[in-house]
């Protein structure tokens, strides 16, 4: 276990110091991902969650 | 997202905004790894309305909506080449200090400018949300905070008392 967290620390920090203009890129790609998730036919598909219901607007 | 920070350094050549900082999850990934966000928080300083104490964002939204640009708006969002930008006056003191004291950064040949990390800090513990206790959480985990300028902004605005029940709550490392 020790060995993963000391892994996921390096690689955070090898993304940490990458060049603000290439992360930007990744956050791009981040969102663009996302939104193609939120937008997927079998997400909508889902029954709302009985825990979570949707909050009324 | 370069086509966005170019036409926001454009609104402030013609006049349309002030000085700007880039805050938010944006501004934390100038520091930190990249996070996933739909949004851009640009912290502005907007002159107040002709005689008016208001300060109006309208603008800000009527520049961006005439040619060339014809940006749309999406709730409190303006969409900017793509990118969903909100634009924020600062709330208080702390907002304006973050703003005064960003720094000039670099996006490929792109000059913008982003919140310092101890003011990101700070925002964030002053709001408090979920996302922002774990964005303080990977700022302490990070090298890149100033003890010592983050103590004295946390003193000069009063929230001390809350970064040590932060510190308490979540480790004191």
């Amino acid at each position: 276990m020790d060995k993963i967290m000391a892994g996921k620390r390096e690689s955070r920090k090898q993304l940490a110091a990458l060049p603000f203009a290439q992360k930007l890129v990744l956050v791009e790609k981040m969102r663009d991902r996302s939104q193609l998730i939120a937008a997927s036919s079998l997400r909508r598909q889902q029954p709302p969650c009985p825990l979570h219901p949707p909050r009324p607007r | 997202m370069k086509a966005t920070l170019q036409v926001i350094n454009q609104m402030q050549t013609d006049g349309v905004i002030g000085q700007y900082a880039i805050g938010g999850a944006i501004g934390a990934t100038f520091y930190l790894e990249p996070t996933a966000t739909f949004d851009i928080d640009v912290f502005v300083s907007l002159k107040t309305a002709p005689g008016s104490s208001l300060i109006s964002l309208a603008p800000i939204y009527d520049y961006l909506t005439r040619p060339p640009h014809h940006c749309k708006i999406e709730n409190e969002y303006v969409v900017i080449e793509g990118w969903q930008v909100q634009f924020l006056p600062p709330g208080d003191a702390l907002g304006e200090e973050a703003l005064a004291q960003a720094i000039a950064v670099k996006v490929d040949e792109v000059t913008t400018h982003v919140m310092t990390a101890e003011h990101l800090v700070a925002l964030a513990l002053q709001l408090g949300r979920a996302k922002d206790k774990i964005r303080i959480t990977q700022f302490r985990a990070s090298d890149v905070l100033d003890e010592e300028k983050l103590n004295q902004i946390l003193v000069r605005h009063g929230l001390l008392a809350k970064w040590q029940e932060f510190k308490d709550k979540y480790g004191n490392e």
